[in-house]
């Protein structure tokens, strides 16, 4: 499946990066295809798309603190977590979202 | 600019004293101010201890990435430290939330957001590569700083077939979408 993400942690130094890279890892390692946006204390990098976002067949928000521009996610299946479980468990979030979309 | 660039072998520092969280935080400090990355240890530290109470930074693996922004620093960085003994830190990776953590990136960045912007980039791209799990599980183990350089510049591919000690258990999460 196609997988977006966008991270972003309270200090924007530290977990927003290290939870992308898991969240991209874990996606890839599961067979889909995933781009995630960091949104930190540098800014946006690896922006996504409003089409890669419509595109998408689920969307993660893994963050502490508010997502910007959330309007290009509209009408899209979000899945909301607080980054502490995409650090800890990125490779059973993206599991469980196959599981749960298969029943859907 | 190149990740090297923000990578300084001045403070990485392999044999890092201490027996409490404090105490290694405090020697890490220590080794900034020596080297003109800040110039207040204890407003550095206080500033550290700001974002510990935010939530835990320890992140498995033994391995703890401290930061905060804060007005004493002058040089944007990364103290990389290698503790002699195990030292007790808050994690959200264990039942309990203690880890036992052995190498701290200690992040040293400005309280001012326009500060040094290209090193930021450099900062957050390091963060980035920790979150590859075969490179954090190699650098617990790293011997020379030469070593750990390396390590953290290396490619991923690289760094295929390290073996793993904590692999994570694929369970289902409470999740609702």
């Amino acid at each position: 499946m196609k997988i977006v993400a966008v991270t972003a942690c309270t200090a924007g130094i530290a977990h927003t990066y290290i939870v992308a890279e898991k969240i991209q890892t874990a996606a890839e390692e599961a067979g889909h295809w995933c781009k995630v946006e960091t949104q930190g204390t540098v800014g946006v990098q690896n922006r996504i798309t409003p089409e890669e976002a419509q595109a998408a067949d689920v969307v993660i928000y893994a963050h502490d603190i508010a997502i910007r521009d959330q309007e290009r996610f509209a009408g899209k299946r979000i899945v909301d977590v607080p980054i502490s479980v995409a650090l800890k468990q990125p490779k059973s979030l993206i599991a469980t979202i196959e599981k749960k979309l298969a029943q859907k | 600019m190149p990740l090297i660039d923000i990578l300084n072998p001045d403070i990485i520092d392999l044999e890092v004293k201490g027996n409490t969280k404090d105490e290694v935080l405090r020697y890490m400090a220590r080794d900034l101010y020596d080297n003109g990355y800040i110039n207040d240890v204890d407003q550095f530290v206080s500033d550290i201890y700001v974002r510990e109470a935010e939530g835990p930074t320890g992140m498995g693996s033994h391995i703890s990435i401290p930061h905060g922004k804060s007005e004493s620093v002058q040089k944007i960085g990364i103290c990389i430290g290698r503790t002699l003994n195990p030292v007790k830190w808050e994690t959200g990776m264990t039942e309990d939330g203690w880890q036992d953590t052995r190498l701290i990136f200690l992040f040293c960045v400005s309280a001012d957001a326009e500060f040094a912007t290209n090193h930021m980039m450099l900062l957050s791209e390091l963060a980035g590569k920790l979150g590859n799990d075969a490179r954090v599980a190699r650098l617990a183990d790293a011997t020379t700083k030469q070593e750990v350089i390396d390590l953290i510049l290396c490619d991923e591919s690289e760094l295929e077939g390290t073996e793993l000690k904590d692999t994570e258990e694929i369970v289902d999460l409470d999740i609702d979408f």
